[in-house]
């Protein structure tokens, strides 16, 4: 190409962007799209629903249309409209940066949109968070639990202002975030006996904000913990080799702590222990692994000889009261089976923003917004709450259940955050 | 001019430049489509200047690197901490932009340097290595990168004369991207025609000749790596731009560095128009079609109706997408646009 | 990392027999996978991505026999000697011809038309074939029902625990268990099977002759087409006595094992020497032995790494491999 077609490509290139830029402000925003119906209200989800959060997510999406088809996807004048979107991708195979942005993009350029509910990964969270609170657009979140999102000083450097680009709160979420899940399993370990554990954790945002918030607790009450923190490679087949190291270590754990989920190979976790002849050892695992996918994945003889204990924000399905109870024999009738544990978190968020909408009586974000922060004293599925300065849930209920093998699920054993202290 | 040696990259960059200025259009497009076009054609972009580096690579030297995700990463990594605030730098974006490329080119040529005497798959393997070992390296060494949290936030980029706020209207980062997409096309294009471009065919073609002809295919060779890996470094600067930070260490994995390689393929080895053709219609149909595709399905769904597996569309994603690239090389194995001069066998 | 060092030195002996085992059961197992791509590689110069699909592929299949034989989940604890025979003896049969056969078919429907392509043509259509396996396992999955209900189909599977976890050896510092004993008792004598039919039946000859020039077999009168065919057919066979001795002894399937396994399989390849029999199961000792003794010196979540920079330094010092042999370029 010659000299002179160069320059004059370059003198366009250069050109054509100026006189954009130029006439931005003549242009008025292309932002919203102007609402096609005003009395249409759309509630959004964004959550994984390719891949191998898929089961998981199906059931936070059947509670979110429970909550929905008990009001007939009408709330006063207003007719409720659902969308599902996926925030992961088949070339992935997990939630993506770039789909959870453009999921809250499109939610916020959609005017009709009033709530959006998600992310279901903390990691995703921090992308569609800086975006939605732009708009004022309301979030609830079923199932992030990383405290740094919402807790001052509880988080990295900076968290979560980062989040707040107004400075004001638009992200709420419906399930006790970790700080307190952490903790209470220590508290819980120490009361049933355990003296040493060993810790380990699946190197993702979830896993290893739990597992080191657990090894703090340890710490301060008095179980030693063997070794170091030990992150997985999620990709392995298996776990053997860790397993001979922590066996020819210089004692036995009285417990192991995994910090994970049933997708980020928990179920193997717990077969190497068994099969590396650390089946004496306790195993524990926080509310990621709370589902029948954990106990199938590992199947039902290890944990003939392994005790596994599960903890999990809430109380499970056999226990609730109240208007819990009422969720579960819906959930029951409908699907023929019991809800897993995020459904009822699901059904609480949609009833939630269903509240929200109904207390503000208005379409509008705004006015949307400060209907749900301001919600005290809530009776729902999860038990009495109300959401606090941060957007967090005062909820501190937390149980801990005991995998039987008889059964192939969870079995409860006590509610964790009335533990008496020792 | 013939229909073939018209500067086709050149006119639909111009084309998408003139895309927004329509009143309406975009906003007709993400209503009826219900996906944000303006955002995902910006990502699409930036995936481009990525597969056009690659294509420097693969395309011009005829080396296969399978690790170009791994320079795509130091380029957004070095970017992130010379920006984010819990980092002392604080740069301007220029300025991290410049020295994002010139990092990643140092390392491509750091990548380049011991690895010269591989031949073909043996390289090839060497270059999925070295990405999977940085992949880990970025995930693992959480002083430096924060691991799986990532560097938060990115400040949008504060440009001379312009005071906007980039993340309210996809404009800015859109005719950003487009804009470095435009140069560098421009600087490939004469690049491609140069005495080096020429070099690199002929090395391409027959190394062994081109040795006795008098060319230093050592330095051939690092010269490709060198522009190939800044450009992905360029392309991984503009990606944590606009996503205001460092996403997921999965992200800068072999997945990104097969991707590419099938944009590129399927477009049209060493054809610049046919990478752009290539990354519209692979990432296109991941970030574009299948949301579209869909919300369709969830459209026909009686409302309150259990989610099926096999009524989604993404449970049928993997296998549209394999079949789509198998019957794609079927019936064009060269890519849809070949290379006027096609690399052979 | 220095501290795990440290610790490493402080714990029982008995870590590095250990270690040793471990490595050398799983270089044994990935050494099926491995011969595989080594012996397609040689033959047509394709590195197949979609063979460590058809491994994960295979382990469903394996799935599939048990299922219908009832042994799946309530059923596996229960079953007789008898029932668990004929089990081993079904999966072990049917697996590799399961996945011969769709390697082979592979090979006519998608790669053949492609012999005379672009070289890198193949190589995006096994990427394209590597996908459409990998939803097929999503499907499988979720079609083999566990204990009545349908499991998650992009959820890992538990494989049902037919061998015994007990120690071979008397003191129980060092577990050597039936399982490994399986994986050792399967993989090596089909190697050495595979060995001595490459080096002295006909068709073995031909596999050499073509992987060395293709032209000049033709010219001798090897049917050049169905050696290829033949190769991609025991490939999928090793690939699928992989699949077995893999299902029996991790017990833990899902859609995305191919992955994994397959690109270590790739580099233990490679390693050796792509194209190279023996180099294949040298290279696939070589990493697990790496992955066991990286896990337990430096620590679980570098031990990918440590394999990729290990391959990297063994390739800038020996770049054709450790036993690949030197081509010397025809001019």
């Amino acid at each position: 190409m010659r000299r002179r077609h160069v320059f004059a490509a370059i003198a366009v290139g250069l050109g054509l962007p100026a006189v954009c830029f130029s006439g931005f402000g003549c242009k008025g925003s292309d932002s919203a799209t102007p609402s096609g119906d005003a009395s249409t209200i759309k509630i959004v989800s964004s959550l994984p629903r390719t891949g191998s959060a898929k089961g998981q997510t199906d059931t936070i999406v059947n509670g979110i249309k429970m909550a929905l088809e008990e009001v007939e996807y009408k709330s006063g004048n207003f007719k409720i409209v659902y969308e599902d979107l996926d925030d992961a991708t088949a070339a992935e195979g997990k939630w993506t940066p770039e789909r959870e942005s453009a999921n809250a993009d499109q939610a916020v350029k959609d005017s009709d949109v009033m709530v959006y509910i998600g992310p279901y990964n903390s990691g995703a969270a921090k992308n569609s968070m800086p975006i939605t609170n732009k708009a004022g657009l309301l979030m609830i979140s079923p199932a992030v639990t990383w405290p740094g999102m919402t807790k001052p000083g509880k988080g990295d450097h900076g968290e979560p202002e980062m989040y707040r680009p107004t400075g004001k709160v638009n992200f709420t979420r419906v399930v006790p975030a970790d700080d307190l899940q952490g903790p209470l399993g220590a508290a819980w370990a120490k009361s049933m006996g355990v003296k040493t554990a060993t810790i380990l954790d699946d190197n993702e945002v979830y896993g290893k904000g739990i597992a080191t918030l657990f090894k703090e607790r340890c710490e301060e009450i008095g179980i030693e913990v063997l070794g170091k923190q030990e992150s997985i490679d999620i990709k392995q087949n298996d776990f053997k080799s860790l397993m001979t190291k922590i066996v020819t270590g210089a004692a036995k754990p009285d417990l192991i702590y995994f910090g994970g989920t049933s997708q980020t190979k928990a179920g193997q976790i717990a077969k190497d222990m068994v099969e590396a002849g650390l089946d004496g050892s306790k195993l524990m695992v926080p509310d990621g692994c709370c589902e029948l996918a954990f106990i199938q994945s590992a199947g039902n003889d290890v944990f003939k000889t392994l005790k596994c204990y599960v903890t999990f924000g809430g109380l499970p399905p056999d226990q609730v009261k109240g208007k819990g109870k009422e969720f579960v024999e819906k959930y029951k009738a409908k699907y023929g089976k019991s809800p897993e544990a995020y459904a009822v978190y699901g059904y609480e968020a949609g009833k939630v923003a269903l509240e929200a909408i109904k207390r503000s009586g208005k379409k509008d974000r705004a006015e949307i917004l400060k209907a749900c922060l301001s919600i005290k004293d809530y009776d729902g599925a999860l038990g009495k709450w109300s959401f606090d300065e941060n957007g967090d849930t005062t909820s501190r209920t937390m149980s801990g259940s005991i995998v039987n093998p008889a059964k192939g699920d969870f079995d409860f054993v006590a509610q964790l955050d009335i533990l008496p202290v020792k | 001019m013939t229909v073939r040696k018209l500067p086709w990259d050149l006119i639909v960059v111009g084309l998408l430049a003139v895309l927004p200025l329509i009143p309406g259009l975009v906003t007709g497009i993400d209503r009826t489509l219900k996906v944000p076009i303006g955002s995902e054609l910006t990502t699409l972009f930036i995936m481009a200047i990525l597969a056009l580096g690659l294509n420097v690579v693969v395309g011009y030297t005829g080396l296969l690197h399978l690790g170009i995700g791994a320079f795509f990463g130091i380029g957004a990594y070095t970017t992130g901490i010379l920006m984010v605030p819990s980092y002392p730098f604080q740069v301007s974006f220029p300025v991290a932009i410049i020295v994002a490329t010139l990092t990643a080119a140092a390392a491509g040529v750091l990548l380049g340097s011991p690895t010269l005497r591989l031949r073909g798959d043996y390289l090839a393997l060497v270059t999925l290595g070295f990405g999977e070992v940085l992949k880990f390296a970025i995930k693992n060494l959480e002083e430096i990168t924060n691991g799986t949290k990532g560097l938060n936030p990115i400040p949008p980029p504060k440009l001379p004369g312009l005071d906007a706020d980039w993340s309210a209207d996809y404009r800015y980062y859109y005719f950003l991207s487009l804009f470095v997409l435009f140069v560098v096309l421009i600087v490939l294009r004469n690049i491609e025609n140069s005495r080096m471009g020429r070099a690199w065919v002929a090395l391409r073609e027959d190394e062994l000749a081109a040795t006795c002809m008098g060319l230093d295919t050592t330095k051939l060779k690092l010269a490709a790596f060198a522009l190939g890996a800044g450009l992905a470094g360029l392309a991984g600067c503009l990606y944590v731009v606009k996503l205001g930070n460092t996403a997921d260490p999965e992200a800068y994995g072999f997945n990104r560095s097969i991707i590419a390689l099938c944009c590129l393929i399927l477009g049209g080895l060493g054809n610049r128009t046919g990478v752009l053709l290539g990354v519209f219609l692979v990432l296109g149909f991941d970030n574009i079609l299948a949301p579209v595709a869909d919300k369709y399905m969830q459209s026909l769904r009686p409302t309150g109706a259990e989610v099926k597996d096999y009524t989604t569309f993404s449970f049928w994603r993997l296998m549209v997408f394999g079949l789509a690239l198998i019957l794609a090389m079927r019936f064009r194995p060269a890519g849809l646009l070949p290379a006027k001069r096609s690399p052979t066998g | 990392m220095a501290l795990d060092l440290v610790l490493f030195a402080q714990s029982s002996g008995n870590v590095y027999a250990q270690s040793l085992i471990n490595g050398l059961t799983f270089g044994a197992l990935l050494a099926l996978i491995a011969l595989g791509y080594t012996m397609v590689y040689g033959i047509v110069e394709l590195i197949n991505f979609a063979h460590g699909d058809l491994f994960m592929l295979g382990t469903f299949f394996a799935l599939t026999v048990l299922s219908t034989l009832g042994l799946t989940g309530a059923g596996a604890a229960g079953a007789s000697s008898g029932q668990l025979i004929v089990a081993f003896a079904l999966m072990i049969l049917l697996t590799p011809v399961f996945c011969a056969a769709l390697n082979w078919s592979v090979d006519r429907v998608v790669y053949k038309p492609l012999r005379n392509a672009p070289k890198l043509a193949p190589l995006v259509s096994a990427i394209g074939v590597s996908f459409c396996f990998m939803n097929v396992g999503m499907f499988w999955n979720a079609m083999i029902p566990e204990n009545g209900k349908t499991v998650p189909s992009a959820a890992d599977r538990n494989f049902p625990s037919l061998l015994s976890n007990d120690n071979l050896l008397p003191d129980n510092a060092l577990k050597f268990t039936v399982k490994d004993a399986v994986v050792i008792g399967v993989t090596i004598p089909i190697m050495v099977a595979l060995t001595l039919f490459v080096k002295y039946t006909r068709l073995g000859k031909a596999m050499r002759a073509t992987a060395q020039n293709p032209t000049a077999a033709q010219l001798m009168g090897i049917h050049v087409d169905r050696v290829i065919g033949a190769t991609f057919a025991i490939g999928g066979a090793l690939a699928g006595f992989g699949s077995v001795v893999f299902s029996l002894t991790v017990n833990t399937i899902g859609f995305q094992i191919g992955y994994q396994n397959g690109l270590y399989a790739f580099t233990a390849a490679v390693l050796g020497g792509i194209g190279n029999i023996p180099g294949a199961v040298l290279g696939a000792v070589i990493i697990g032995l790496i992955r066991s003794f990286g896990s337990v010196m430096i620590g679980e979540k570098w031990t990918s790494a440590l394999v990729f920079a290990i391959l990297i330094a063994i390739l800038v010092f020996r770049p054709t491999g450790l036993l690949g042999s030197r081509v010397r370029e025809k001019v």
